[in-house]
């Protein structure tokens, strides 16, 4: 059995979450479950009970410290993917609170990222999949992501060029970026429905493009490091979009040399 | 031993004295058996022997029927035999001229006298052709003694010093090269000796495109004796470089470096022949020559695949077939086109795919090398997983209906799996079968393709190999006959594998010796170069129409249209290196000229307006609107307003004609391409109130500045146009239009700004924001996506060359010495963002006397496709570049211009190329140019006038090398 963990606070962000969570679960066809870590005397649990009980969704309280248990239910083998709202007044630098930051550098599953003012989307099946165009970051979304996604997903690929990846010539405008696009979809998204291509912040063309094609979800892949610095387009994203954003851990060792990207031609048997 | 051995020679040399038989009294039957087989099997032998034919002919008496040749190279290096089943016949000998004959005689007499004056008694002379043997004192004790020193008491040296001795009194005699050798019992002087019959095999071989690593070298002497080199080491000579050399000898005096030790003298040598007929009967993978000045690693990661299958696309100006090779069935982006036959949709069709096999238990991680042989055309792929696989095919350039590959691997992990299967693009696709042929045909609305495919399977010690031949049959009309498939395909194997392949390798090896390329200190610009000429040579039939689109038939890029890149970039190197591929060009734009003259007429224009994009029928098949990226529909107006390809069809034509000196074309059948072009552009020119000439609406090679006025290359190529097309009238009597036309032409206004020293691109060009792009990004970039199209619309940065196509194309209508301040002008503005820029740069940069940046262009253009400098590789190759390329070798670097008859030659080379040779027709005749530091040399068969840099021009037959004047620069050229 797979499982969409749902992890829940008392904050009023919970129920954003917890229908995002069963959204995901029917974008993965896994059973949804909730968690909530009873760590505070005075809390009252009724309400995520309540609420989760409304949803339909099996609650299990936790025993504290909160960051290592819900780590370790995250951990469990059945957990394809986890979901957790973005937490307290994220700090300077940081779109996230500390647990949520804890839960994103030391989970090694895909994770979805539920932001306060989400509005819980009614279905989940049209998913933007922004990729710089490197086989580190794009094998996660094939491998790991690809594999869940039940089968009328739409797929939109978004690829933003930038000043050092911007293409060198373009004979025929058009179509060259048609060639080009096809081209990086083989390479890095097989399964996308189609790709967008833009020039400019990659982090502002995927809240703009996200809201023109009233995308579900966003998806990224990560090096799990929101060290100043570190993601900036994650950070970014994380902190102007109101919609919930799949995080897929980039794995070093996911990378085999047989399929890496490389120079095309080695020009000659030396 | 048995790694050296493990492949399939196609060539063998061998040492007839003490190598094929081990004494003068033992029996040739059993070699004669085995030569006669090996040729039957298509292998080439060459007996080396310093005996004369008789003596080699008398024993060994094969008689060979087969495609494979026997020629004995006897006497030492001067003479050699063709063997057939009538007996030798003499294909060479070398006759020495009186003043070599009267100095080799001198030569014997004065080491005779030298031997003696050292106390050595000299016993007799013998005379043979071209060479005297001088018997040494004999003596009981050297007939027996197996020790040098003990033989040897002339001098302290040994045997070397009598070669020394000999050598140093044959060229007091006056022998230029004298060839020694010497042994125990004699020394002997010729003018030639067994390097010469190595030489002239290898020779024979480059002609069948046989080199180095087909080719075994069996001998038994390789290795010094008595201070000398063995005898059989004179065959390895350079031209063998690579060949495998095997010793079967002893080697007593120490083994040569470089050669294989096997032993086992004569019954060695026949389990090597045996060796070689057994691979070849059990059908096994051939080989290519690993010449890393031939040979084009291809990329082997998942990742590039498609790329590969570009880069690898294996074509004969008919068919193009790419297939980067999958572990199950096909690789992606695989690909079979047919030239010329679009679909009603106007997209070239895709045929049946028939390479695909199957590989149980391999899978996609496991490490693999596909090797591309310019040389030969053929495509090696290697596999390094549990099984050891290896896979060849070709598409033959001799029989353009034929294919074939085969593959071999441990028989769990090979499968033949469906010879054909259908394409990977939506068309409909049916199956046949003929007896034990597997049919195939793919379909769309106005196109078929009809493909036939038979296996031969079988499994020998656990190796199971596949050989599938293949054929295939379609027509432009649109009706493709599964029949024809069927009847070529039984014709194919009536030739065999081995007999296609032979073909195939000597019909590229002519291609080569046509095209050659060499570019000293610079092996990787070299293969690159030639990688492109590869693509070039495949791209256009050289009979019949050639549709040769921009990505030619490696991809469905542009779905196969035609641009102004087969007329300009294409086809003058094609009129060059293959003369009857660029006819067949020009014939495709021929038949199309109704189409052109009815679209001129719709426009109210007369003569003939050819379109920016044409595919089958000839038609404008430009797309008028297409996606953009937000979704809407942007329209295209190249369709409309890029009419310079009418006049680029014209100049295409016409230097055709004039490069080739194929007059006739343009009084003939090329002459509408000029003339009802001029006539378009006559009806096209609005004439202002004082007299002047303007085109208006137009767009030039710069798509960033779309629909302007007056664009300098458009108007100047019209011009041209008229200018060319009224010669023409005149020469034919027509002086009324032809007086109009030179008016209208003198009238055209050209952009000329006489202050600045620059054509202005167009009216109002120099009044736009002065961007250049050094303010912007490091070329090459697509600034239209960087900046945006309006912004750079704005602005003086443009996307390629354009008012510098006409120093390229016709520098005799652009003002003198506008080149140097023109590219001074818009080299710093040009983006290079098209991939028709960098190698056109290139060459005017090396023109204008600055072959280094030259050099760094021209590196850009190389690697374009090689590197995906565009992302779009896997769409199709960019022929234009690699057409670029060839423009850049010949016309910039070696400054190569048609005056007239005369071939001017203009050097220009970068400090890092020490030489530079290409090899071409002009005027009719082939001709080999290579240019050094201080000297060019010109190769011709028959007289031909050249004129080098500034000096008068001189007559050259067959090698002539003229010094540069130390004092030449880069011209002030137009």
């Amino acid at each position: 059995v797979s499982t969409v963990l749902v992890a829940l606070d008392a904050s009023t962000g919970a129920r954003a979450v917890l229908e995002t969570a069963v959204r995901v679960g029917e974008l993965t066809g896994a059973h949804v479950e909730a968690v909530h870590v009873h760590a505070d005397p005075r809390e009252c649990d009724d309400t995520l009970e309540a609420l989760a009980a409304r949803i339909g969704v099996p609650l299990k309280l936790l025993e504290p410290p909160v960051e290592p248990a819900l780590i370790a239910a995250m951990g469990e083998p059945d957990v394809i993917v986890a979901v957790i709202g973005t937490g307290g007044a994220p700090g300077y630098g940081r779109p996230v609170g500390h647990t949520a930051t804890s839960i994103l550098e030391s989970v090694d599953k895909p994770v979805v990222v539920v932001p306060p003012e989400a509005v819980s989307p009614g279905t989940m099946v049209r998913l933007l999949v922004p990729l710089e165009g490197t086989e580190a970051s794009s094998r996660p979304v094939r491998e790991r992501l690809v594999p869940l996604l039940v089968a009328d997903a739409d797929v939109v690929a978004l690829h933003v060029f930038t000043d050092t990846t911007l293409p060198a010539m373009l004979d025929r405008p058009h179509r060259d970026l048609d060639m080009l696009g096809s081209e990086f979809l083989a390479r890095h998204l097989p399964r996308a429905n189609r790709i967008e291509l833009r020039t400019g912040p990659v982090a502002t063309w995927v809240t703009e493009v996200s809201e023109e094609y009233g995308s579900d979800l966003i998806v990224l892949s990560w090096s799990q490091s929101l060290s100043p610095g570190r993601s900036h387009v994650v950070r970014e994203v994380l902190g102007d979009s109101h919609l919930p954003v799949l995080l897929l851990p980039i794995v070093p060792t996911d990378i085999n040399e047989a399929d890496a990207v490389s120079p095309p031609v080695d020009g000659d048997l030396a | 031993v048995a790694t050296a051995l493990d492949r399939t020679f196609e060539a063998i040399v061998l040492d007839w004295d003490s190598t094929a038989v081990p004494d003068r009294q033992a029996g040739a039957s059993g070699v004669r058996a085995r030569v006669e087989a090996l040729c039957g099997a298509g292998v080439h032998v060459f007996v080396v022997s310093d005996a004369d034919v008789a003596t080699v002919d008398g024993r060994l008496q094969a008689r060979p029927h087969g495609r494979g040749r026997l020629h004995l190279c006897c006497s030492r290096g001067s003479e050699g035999f063709a063997v057939t089943a009538d007996g030798p016949r003499c294909v060479f000998r070398r006759t020495a001229s009186p003043t070599e004959e009267s100095a080799l005689i001198r030569a014997t007499e004065r080491t005779v006298g030298r031997l003696r004056a050292r106390g050595a008694e000299v016993k007799a002379v013998s005379e043979r052709l071209n060479c005297r043997a001088i018997e040494l004192a004999p003596g009981p004790a050297r007939l027996t003694s197996t020790k040098v020193e003990d033989v040897d008491p002339l001098t302290e040296a040994g045997l070397a010093g009598v070669v020394a001795l000999a050598a140093d009194a044959s060229r007091d005699a006056g022998l230029v090269d004298p060839r020694i050798t010497c042994d125990m019992k004699q020394v002997t002087i010729g003018l030639t000796d067994k390097s010469d019959s190595a030489r002239w095999a290898a020779n024979w071989l480059v002609g069948r495109g046989i080199t180095g690593g087909l080719i075994l070298i069996v001998g038994n002497g390789f290795g010094p004796v008595g201070g000398l080199a063995g005898v059989d080491s004179l065959v390895p000579v350079d031209a063998l470089t690579r060949a495998v050399v095997v010793s079967v000898g002893d080697e007593e005096g120490g083994e040569a470096e470089g050669v294989v030790q096997a032993g086992g003298g004569s019954r060695r040598f026949l389990e090597l022949l045996d060796g070689q007929r057994a691979r070849r009967a059990a059908r096994r993978v051939p080989d290519i020559d690993l010449d890393p000045a031939w040979v084009v690693r291809l990329p082997s990661t998942r990742a590039n695949e498609r790329i590969a299958g570009a880069l690898g696309t294996l074509a004969n100006g008919f068919i193009g077939l790419r297939d980067s090779g999958g572990e199950e069935g096909h690789g992606l982006g695989s690909l079979f086109l047919v030239s010329g036959v679009y679909a009603r949709d106007n997209q070239l069709l895709s045929g049946p795919l028939w390479t695909g096999l199957e590989q149980p238990g391999i899978h996609r991680r496991h490490s693999r090398e596909t090797l591309l042989d310019l040389r030969t055309g053929m495509l090696e792929r290697s596999g390094n997983g549990p099984a050891k696989a290896r896979f060849v095919r070709f598409v033959s350039m001799a029989s353009p209906h034929a294919m074939a590959l085969r593959a071999e691997a441990p028989e769990p992990h090979l499968d033949p799996g469906d010879p054909l299967r259908p394409p990977l693009e939506d068309v409909d696709f049916e199956r046949d079968m003929h007896g034990r042929m597997s049919g195939a045909k793919t379909k769309k609305l106005g196109a078929e393709i009809a493909m036939a495919a038979e296996d031969h399977v079988e499994t020998r010690g656990g190796l199971r190999t596949i050989e599938r031949l293949a054929t295939w049959s379609a027509d432009p009309t649109g009706t493709a006959d599964l029949d024809d498939a069927y009847r070529r395909l039984a014709e194919a194997e009536a030739l065999g594998f081995d007999g296609m392949l032979a073909e195939h390798r000597e019909a590229w090896a002519q291609r080569w010796a046509g095209a050659e390329v060499v570019i000293e200190g610079d092996p990787e610009g070299e293969l690159a170069a030639r990688f492109a000429v590869f693509h070039l040579l495949a791209a256009a039939a050289d009979s019949g129409e050639a549709a040769v689109g921009a990505r030619g038939l490696t991809g469905n890029g542009y779905a196969g249209h035609v641009f102004w890149d087969a007329d300009v970039f294409v086809l003058p190197v094609l009129a060059a290196i293959r003369p009857a591929a660029a006819r067949a060009m020009l014939e495709y734009r021929i038949r199309r000229l109704p189409e052109a003259r009815a679209a001129a007429h719709r426009q109210g224009r007369r003569g003939a307006r050819f379109p920016w994009e044409s595919a089958g029928d000839g038609s404008d098949v430009t797309p008028r609107l297409v996606r953009g990226g937000d979704g809407e529909l942007v329209p295209i107006a190249t369709g409309p307003h890029e009419e310079h390809i009418v006049a680029d069809v014209a100049w295409a034509a016409d230097h055709y004609a004039s490069w080739t000196g194929d007059a006739a074309f343009l009084i003939g059948p090329g002459r509408a391409l000029v003339v009802d072009t001029a006539r378009y552009w006559a009806s096209r020119i609005r004439i202002d109130a004082r007299g002047n000439g303007h085109i208006e609406g137009t767009m030039g090679p710069d798509e960033y500045h779309q629909i302007v006025d007056d664009d300098a290359y458009t108007n100047v190529m019209a011009r041209w146009n008229l200018r060319r097309a009224s010669d023409l009238l005149v020469q034919a009597g027509e002086t009324d239009e032809a007086e109009t036309w030179r008016g209208i032409a003198e009238g055209l206004v050209d952009g000329w700004d006489p202050d600045r020293a620059v054509y202005e691109q167009f009216a109002g060009y120099f009044g736009l924001e002065p961007l250049l792009m050094s303010d912007v990004a490091h070329p090459p970039v697509a600034a239209d996506v960087l900046l945006g199209s309006e912004r750079v619309a704005g602005s003086q940065l443009i996307k390629q060359a354009d008012v510098l196509m006409l120093h390229h194309l016709v520098p005799d209508e652009v003002v003198d010495g506008s080149l140097e301040s023109c590219l001074a002008f818009y080299e710093p503005r040009t983006a290079h963002g098209s991939s028709l820029s960098p190698a056109i740069h290139a060459s005017l940069l090396a023109r204008a006397g600055q072959p280094e940046r030259a050099l760094d262009l021209f590196r850009m253009a190389t690697r374009l496709d090689l590197d995906d400098l565009t992302g779009t590789t896997a769409g199709g190759l960019h022929l234009a570049t690699m057409g670029g390329v060839w423009q850049a070798l010949a016309f910039g670097f070696l400054g190569l211009a048609a005056e007239g008859s005369t071939l001017a030659i203009r050097p220009n080379l970068p400090k890092a190329w020490s030489a530079l040779g290409l090899t071409f027709h002009f005027a009719g005749q082939l001709i080999s140019v290579r240019a050094e530091d201080d000297q060019v040399t010109i190769n011709a068969v028959a007289p031909i006038l050249v004129r080098v840099a500034d000096q008068a021009p001189v007559w050259c037959d067959s090698t002539t090398s003229i010094a540069l004047e130390p004092s030449f620069a880069a011209p002030s050229h137009k």
